[in-house]
């Protein structure tokens, strides 16, 4: 009985000291780390905005949004801290700042595990500044259209392309007062029959056939594509039947698969156009 | 009774940790894809054997045998999070690069080994000796094998370009088999380096 | 919310698998892989402490550790926690099954230096997975585990009856075979991601 007490005495005085040890240097070290990580941030926010004085900030599905001011209350434009599934197990997290006027005005990676030597062209300013600053919310911002090709590394540049054109579509429709265009479809224009459309989902080229009949979207059907199966699964069923249930081409993107979402829904606009 | 500086070699040839005794290869494998990391790790370890081997060595004969084993883990849990709190503060690039491998030194068998096979037992003086000798061993040996790997794999040593252009990098050494691969290919050479000195 | 299990458990068996891939347990997977059998034995006892770990380690963090703002306690709660977890297995399994018990002998009490138990359990924290990903996580980590420390035995055993310098043999080839192994798991990364 003696020795029990003398163990859990032990054991109990052992860890209060070490408790009361770890605390005081956490006590020392936590600010520190607290002041250099909000360094960390604002450097990497003034690099986008420079003359930033003021940040509100905002969660949408997951990811943050700071909106950002200068002195005298006017609105610079949005930098989002997004993810972008691309090649590593990993997403791909990033900066990404839009001026007021819908202008992508600089790209800033933060974490990756694309593989070094292929996927980490994501890193190099040069290929930044030339292929992703300046680029438009009412450009395309495709892989082959205004971005060029990276052989060897497909995956990772669609994944990030596809994660820029969604953020930029994004913060130009939530804090810019643009509108995301999908092609609009009128339906009294479209015959009863069935059609075939194409258009990119996230990896490559999506084939649909949508059936008209008495005036209405009956059925779609998907012919081919070449998307992540798991992302691709969560899109095409809800997809398809919120467009059949809303009978418009553009509605709400599936969440965390906006690309195959706003591919079938583009496939389909193509269809009936 | 071995000289202090038997007991401080015998941790970097005879009785070295990686090459010899095969602990602690976690870390090992992980960190050794730069050689400024596998430096980086080796000093973390061996701050925190240094730590736990004089704590333990100055309780020696306070702390009932039956809980010394969660006595001891508790001491060197608790210098492993001074580790992982000094250098987010300090070396944040650094304590980055080593990510998780920083809370993992805690089971480190190396660390325990020594605190459970030698600071237990002996004094002060001779425990502190034990444990630089071991921590020097182990950082030489980690920063060889990242020296080994990042020379291969990248090209760079401590991330200055020595080979050039003419030299196309295996990048196959920066990954995880490589990291095997590696380590089994010095493990072939110390134990013929170890042959030839006469050591088995 | 999408759980997204299924990829869990493929990406921690295969694409991502904790031995192979990063780098946790190797002390087992290079101690333990002499033969199958062994190797089978203590991979059931780390799935069931794994498993356990990973549950009672976020537990204890997502309703201790963060509202008392002890974030830092983490590596030494959850340290403790894994070594009396291992206590609990060692004497249950005395005395439900002593053969098993003396056929592992000192790699029970090893478990506790398994990297790759408090490994997983602070995964399951970076990665900010819920109480169902946890479990299913730590789980198919840990038959992750038992996969790779398995084919490595069924390699050695027969590694033990090739002929080779005497340098080569023990942690040198196993070493070789385990990048090798890596390797070829390589071809799963890149199928999903989470």
């Amino acid at each position: 009985m003696h020795d029990s007490v003398k163990m859990a005495v032990t054991l109990l005085v052992i860890g209060a000291i070490c408790g009361g040890f770890l605390a005081a240097v956490n006590a020392w070290t936590d600010p520190i780390i607290a002041e250099r990580e909000q360094e960390e941030f604002q450097r990497t926010v003034g690099e986008f905005f420079p003359e930033v004085d003021e940040i509100e900030e905002e969660e949408i599905d997951e990811e943050k949004y700071f909106i950002c001011y200068d002195a005298d209350g006017n609105m610079l434009g949005v930098v989002g801290e997004v993810k972008a599934s691309a090649y590593g197990d990993e997403p791909i997290r990033y900066n990404l700042g839009v001026n007021k006027d819908g202008e992508v005005v600089g790209m800033r990676v933060i974490a990756h595990e694309e593989t070094p030597g292929i996927g980490d062209f994501i890193e190099d300013d040069d290929w930044v500044e030339n292929q992703i600053t300046g680029l438009h919310f009412d450009d395309p911002i495709a892989v082959d259209q205004d971005i060029d090709a990276r052989s060897g590394a497909t995956v990772t540049l669609r994944g990030i392309v596809s994660s820029i054109r969604s953020t930029v579509d994004l913060i130009g429709d939530e804090y810019l007062g643009f509108e995301v265009e999908v092609v609009e479809v009128d339906m009294d224009e479209v015959e009863d029959g069935t059609y075939t459309g194409t258009a990119d989902g996230f990896a490559g080229e999506i084939e649909l056939e949508v059936t008209v009949s008495g005036g209405e979207i009956t059925e779609i059907v998907i012919i081919s594509h070449e998307d992540t199966p798991d992302f691709w699964d969560q899109a095409e069923g809800e997809t398809i039947d919120r467009i059949i249930e809303a009978q418009d081409v553009e509605v709400d993107a599936v969440s965390g698969a906006t690309a195959s979402s706003e591919g079938i829904m583009e496939a389909v606009a193509d269809a009936l156009n | 009774m071995a000289t202090m500086t038997q007991e401080f070699s015998k941790g970097i040839l005879k009785e070295n940790p990686v090459f010899r005794l095969l602990l602690g290869l976690c870390p090992v494998l992980a960190v050794t894809a730069t050689a400024i990391n596998g430096f980086g790790m080796g000093i973390a370890a061996t701050f925190v054997m240094l730590c736990s081997n004089i704590v333990v060595s100055l309780i020696r004969n306070v702390v009932p045998p039956r809980v010394r084993i969660p006595a001891y883990i508790l001491v060197i849990a608790t210098f492993v999070t001074v580790t992982d709190l000094v250098l987010n503060a300090f070396i944040p690039s650094l304590h980055a690069a080593l990510g998780i491998f920083i809370p993992l030194i805690v089971v480190n068998c190396m660390i325990l080994g020594r605190a459970e096979g030698f600071a237990r037992k002996n004094n002060l003086g001779r425990s502190i000796i034990d444990a630089l000798g071991m921590g020097v061993g182990f950082t030489i040996s980690l920063t060889v094998l990242g020296m080994f790997r990042e020379l291969l794999g990248a090209g760079t040593l401590f991330d200055v370009n020595i080979t050039g252009t003419a030299f196309e990098p295996m990048v196959v050494f920066a990954t995880p088999p490589g990291a095997f691969i590696a380590l089994g290919i010095l493990l072939l050479l110390f134990n013929v380096i170890y042959k030839k000195m006469g050591i088995e | 919310m999408d759980l997204n299990l299924g990829a869990i458990i493929f990406v921690a068996i295969l694409a991502n698998n904790i031995v192979l891939n990063q780098f946790l347990g190797i002390c087992p997977y290079m101690g333990v892989t002499k033969r199958v059998e062994t190797s089978l034995g203590m991979s059931m006892a780390v799935v069931f402490v794994m498993t356990m770990a990973g549950i009672v380690t976020w537990i204890i963090f997502n309703f201790i550790l963060i509202p008392l703002e002890l974030e830092y306690l983490r590596t030494i709660s959850f340290i403790l926690v894994i070594a009396s977890l291992v206590q609990l297995v060692e004497i249950v399994l005395k005395k439900t099954n002593p053969t098993l018990f003396k056929a592992l002998g000192i790699y029970l009490p090893l478990i506790t230096t398994n990297c790759a138990i408090l490994g997983v359990a602070i995964l399951n924290i970076q990665m900010d997975h819920n109480i169902i990903q946890t479990v299913v996580y730590s789980l198919a980590a840990a038959i992750g585990f038992t996969v790779a420390l398995v084919i490595m035995a069924g390699i050695r055993e027969r590694l033990e009856l090739a002929n080779m310098s005497s340098m080569l043999k023990g942690a040198a080839v196993t070493l070789v075979a385990a990048g090798i192994m890596s390797l070829s798991f390589m071809g799963f990364s890149g199928i999903m991601t989470l």
